[in-house]
């Protein structure tokens, strides 16, 4: 029995060896991950003779256990930025080699030492016009039945927020979110469960905000600007925008490090963000991208609506996730 | 070796190290993640929102499993006597419909049963209703999707059954005075029971650990274990509390398996005629 | 007369009518993925403002459809041919068999159907991560085998359990060799056993999405895997496009099979 075993094993081992030279990029899919593709991967395969792999979705408990079992199929990840803090904390992501990377023009609010930006995003209001008569102001909006009775969309993960959005709607000042009142912001929530549709994927929402089937939701930004490009009917409230940013980690025992090093220098150069930002319509990282950018593309970054934009507190969220997640999902389910 | 033992040797090697094994490693996981003991199941049977899960779970696997069988019994009845050009329409229909892909047709069934799907739409255009029925993200769109899916594993086994049943019986039944009604009720239904129990079961088993389709149906507030314990391992990347609640999933379900190869024996149990 | 079609009167109008809408409500879905193909809404309005073929141009245009399905094929008709093979000879034992423990031991083959797919995925994708096989061709047939394993064994050993024996008995008293028996009277006896097993078994793993949504690498994915990316990135027409292509291809493998089947009784 141990023979057939280990002739097996064998077996599967030799067809398991990939190409050195090639790495793997992996994000969310969709629009973004397109275009991820099309202004980091391919030039950078074009000067480097590197080929990028293209995996995804991003998927937090492959990462780990990838990490834990030593076998790690994954070079470069887009991940949250609570969640890049939190698995550095943890372990599970390699340094970044800042002499490979160049730190000068990295917006040093999504740099840190296991991580890079890879773009940053506001969670806007966005609705479809032919559902909603009226036009919603702000997040208090989105808890006022009265007002704008139906279906609404929030994201439906345990993440930067959602959980934002109810205690502003509920009147609490923007400098005195954090740290955040759950027993708040559930018992605000609870007040229109019945009418949140979740969306649990940005091609979803759009769907749902597209079809009418929810009236009015929280987007991200580039997902209401595709739609937009798309000629949907939507119209966008930028009121209290809430920022967060994507990040760039390299999980520890990645294959090809350096490989992935180089490609992080690629991806967070002005003229990478600039390229990404002007198909996405997310915002650079690097300060030199925007002078690279044709000045209506600029226009549509959340750079553009600074004016009550809130910066969602990642150190907050890296700290707490875990504890917020479990009652978020207890919250959910009942 | 004993007589005729041979066979099974391949089959035993291939799932002992491909089945048992990974499946032993991840409750050992369940017991020393994060550290040793048995705090992750405490957790779990010490909460609420968990008992809820348990709870929707086994309520969604019933209500899909009675629905299943009265839906499937007479159409299995009629594809069992129908005349075979007929007959083969039909199960081309079936055919057609598990060879569809499995996401692919609960996609459909999402924009389908939507508020502003199709079925809404020509029920409002009808007259039938005038605001539209909640069919997603709730019981009613899960149990829609899983009973569509779960259909064919029940009417197939069930043409057998009561293709295997003598018409004479129930010729000689009316002969002797008894009503089409009786019948049914001391014949038909318990001659096609054993059908009956081994599709109804594996209709019920494969329901308790479906996954894909009530993550797509339901709502948050019906999220079955399966869904659960992707989401402990995915989203918390607390692989020792997702491997209890597998583990858990796995006893519950091996002890129906079992009380079911008590009652009926194992080759009916699991869809032999 | 419950089960004389000529004979049921009423009751055959209400069952036949019954079944045409059960009939109508499986076709439901595949008929409208076909429908919503041609549509140009790209978020999925139905009806849809105009007719288009603009998804099935994307779906060629991109390669990794192409090859998703083919990695597919691959992996299922091995799957469905190892599967088949090992049933077989398990199902020879267990039917035929005198052994303690036999009852068990089906129960054990049959384990892996009954065990939530969930349960699995995350127990072999750990294994084999730390044996070095996640996303390779070969880890792939080996979980889909062991899947698929109940769903040849089921109808084999229904199948064997229904040919009478002494047939086979009979061939050898005339002079057979055992293997020559069972090659020549008991296999062809129980082909549609083995058909179902096969079908069956090729489906477990073409249609396999929770195992495989773990499993899978860049450079392996099957055609769920592909179409899951689809449906939470993208939600495109397109997948309903590359649906309306297996719809197709569907149909034709059912009418080679009827033909087939035509051609055999004549």
């Amino acid at each position: 029995m141990k023979l057939i075993f280990t002739g097996i094993l064998a077996g599967l081992l030799a067809a398991t060896a990939a190409k050195a030279e090639d790495m793997v990029f992996t994000s969310w899919g969709g629009t973004t991950q397109e275009a991820q593709t099309k202004s980091w991967a391919e030039p950078f395969a074009a000067a480097s003779g590197i080929k990028v792999l293209q995996d995804g979705p991003t998927d937090y408990g492959k990462l780990k256990a990838m990490v834990d079992s030593g076998s790690v199929n994954w070079d470069v990840v887009d991940v949250e930025m609570d969640f890049a803090i939190k698995a550095a904390k943890d372990g599970l992501l390699e340094p970044i080699d800042f002499k490979a990377v160049p730190k000068a023009d990295l917006d040093p609010r999504f740099t840190t030492d296991h991580a890079v930006g890879s773009f940053y995003y506001s969670f806007v209001l966005a609705w479809n016009k032919g559902a909603i008569s009226g036009e919603p102001a702000g997040w208090a909006d989105m808890f006022d039945e009265k007002k704008f009775p139906g279906k609404r969309t929030f994201y439906k993960w345990s993440a930067p927020g959602v959980i934002e959005i109810a205690l502003l709607a509920d009147g609490v000042p923007a400098d005195k979110l954090y740290p955040l009142d759950l027993e708040r912001a559930f018992k605000k929530l609870d007040t229109i469960k019945s009418d949140i549709v979740w969306w649990g994927g940005g091609a979803e929402s759009q769907q749902l905000i597209a079809s009418g089937e929810a009236a009015f939701g929280q987007l991200w930004n580039g997902r209401v600007f595709a739609l937009e490009k798309d000629g949907a009917d939507v119209g966008v409230s930028w009121s209290q925008n809430l920022t967060a940013a994507d990040v760039l980690v390299v999980p520890k025992g990645a294959k090809n490090k350096e490989t992935a090093m180089k490609f992080l220098a690629a991806a967070s150069s002005a003229a990478g963000q600039a390229k990404f930002a002007e198909a996405s319509g997310y915002a650079p990282i690097n300060t030199k991208a925007k002078a690279e950018m044709p000045a209506d593309a600029v226009k549509s970054l959340p750079d553009a609506h600074v004016d009550g934009q809130i910066n969602l507190d990642m150190n907050y969220w890296a700290e707490n996730r875990d504890a917020i997640a479990e009652r978020w999902y207890a919250w959910q389910a009942k | 070796m004993p007589a005729g033992f041979g066979g099974l040797l391949p089959a035993l090697i291939l799932v002992t190290l491909f089945f048992v094994v990974p499946v032993l490693a991840l409750l050992l996981r369940s017991v020393t993640g994060p550290e040793p003991g048995f705090q992750n199941y405490a957790t779990l049977l010490g909460d609420g929102t968990y008992a809820r899960v348990f709870f929707n779970t086994f309520l969604v696997a019933s209500v899909v499993t009675i629905v299943t069988v009265l839906v499937a019994f007479p159409v299995a009845w009629m594809l069992a006597i129908m005349p075979s050009a007929l007959a083969s329409i039909v199960f081309g229909v079936i055919i057609l419909s598990m060879w569809t892909n499995l996401l692919t047709r609960t996609y459909a069934w999402m924009v389908l049963l939507q508020r502003t799907g199709v079925i809404n739409r020509t029920l409002m255009d009808i007259g039938l209703i005038s605001t539209p029925l909640p069919l997603i993200n709730n019981l009613t769109g899960v149990t829609i999707g899983m009973v569509y899916i779960m259909l064919p594993f029940m009417i197939l086994p069930l043409v057998g059954t009561l293709r295997a049943i003598d018409p004479m019986t129930l010729r000689a039944a009316a002969l002797c005075g008894a009503s089409p009604f009786d019948a049914f009720c001391r014949i038909l239904l318990p001659l096609s029971l054993p059908g009956i129990a081994a599709g109804g079961l594996m209709v019920f088993v494969m329901s308790l650990g479906y996954f894909v389709t009530p993550a797509l149906l339901g709502g948050t507030s019906n999220m079955m274990l399966a869904e659960m314990i992707a989401q402990m391992i995915q989203s918390l990347l607390n692989w020792g509390l997702g491997s209890a609640a597998a583990f858990i999933l796995l006893v519950v379900t091996m002890a129906l398996y079992a009380l079911q190869l008590r009652l009926v024996g194992a080759g009916r149990a699991t869809g032999g005629v | 007369m419950l089960l004389d079609y000529d004979r049921m009167g009423w009751l055959r109008v209400a069952l036949l009518g019954f079944t045409v809408l059960v009939a109508a409500f499986l076709l439901l879905p595949v008929v409208f993925i076909v429908l919503l193909s041609f549509g140009s809404s790209r978020w999925l309005a139905f009806p849809p403002p105009g007719w288009t073929l603009k998804w099935y141009g994307e779906l060629f245009a991109d390669p990794a459809w192409l090859e998703a399905a083919l990695t597919s094929a691959r992996i299922a008709t091995i799957t469905a041919m190892l599967a088949v093979l090992i049933g077989l000879l398990a199902s020879f034992a267990l039917v035929r068999g005198h052994f303690r423990g036999r009852e068990i031991l089906r129960g054990l083959l049959l384990t892996p159907m009954v065990l939530p797919v969930v349960v699995f995925a995350i127990a072999i994708y750990a294994f084999f991560l730390r044996l070095g096989l996640g996303g390779t061709t070969i880890g792939f047939v080996v979980a889909h085998t062991v899947l698929a394993l109940p769903f040849a064994v089921i109808p084999i050993a229904t199948a064997l359990e229904g040919f009478d024996k002494s047939i086979e008995d009979a061939a050898i008293v005339c002079g057979a060799s055992p293997l020559e028996a069972k090659l020549r009277i008991t296999l062809p006896s129980i082909r549609i056993g083995i058909f179902s097993a096969a079908i069956f078994s090729f489906l477990a793993s073409w249609d396999e999405v929770v195992v495989a949504i773990f499993m899978a690498s860049p450079t392996l994915q099957t055609l769920p895997v592909k179409i899951w990316g689809s449906l939470r990135s993208d939600l495109s027409p397109v997948i309903a496009a590359a649906s309306s292509l297996l719809v197709v291809l569907t149909l034709a493998l059912m009418a080679v099979t009827a033909l087939l089947r035509r051609k055999f009784r004549t």
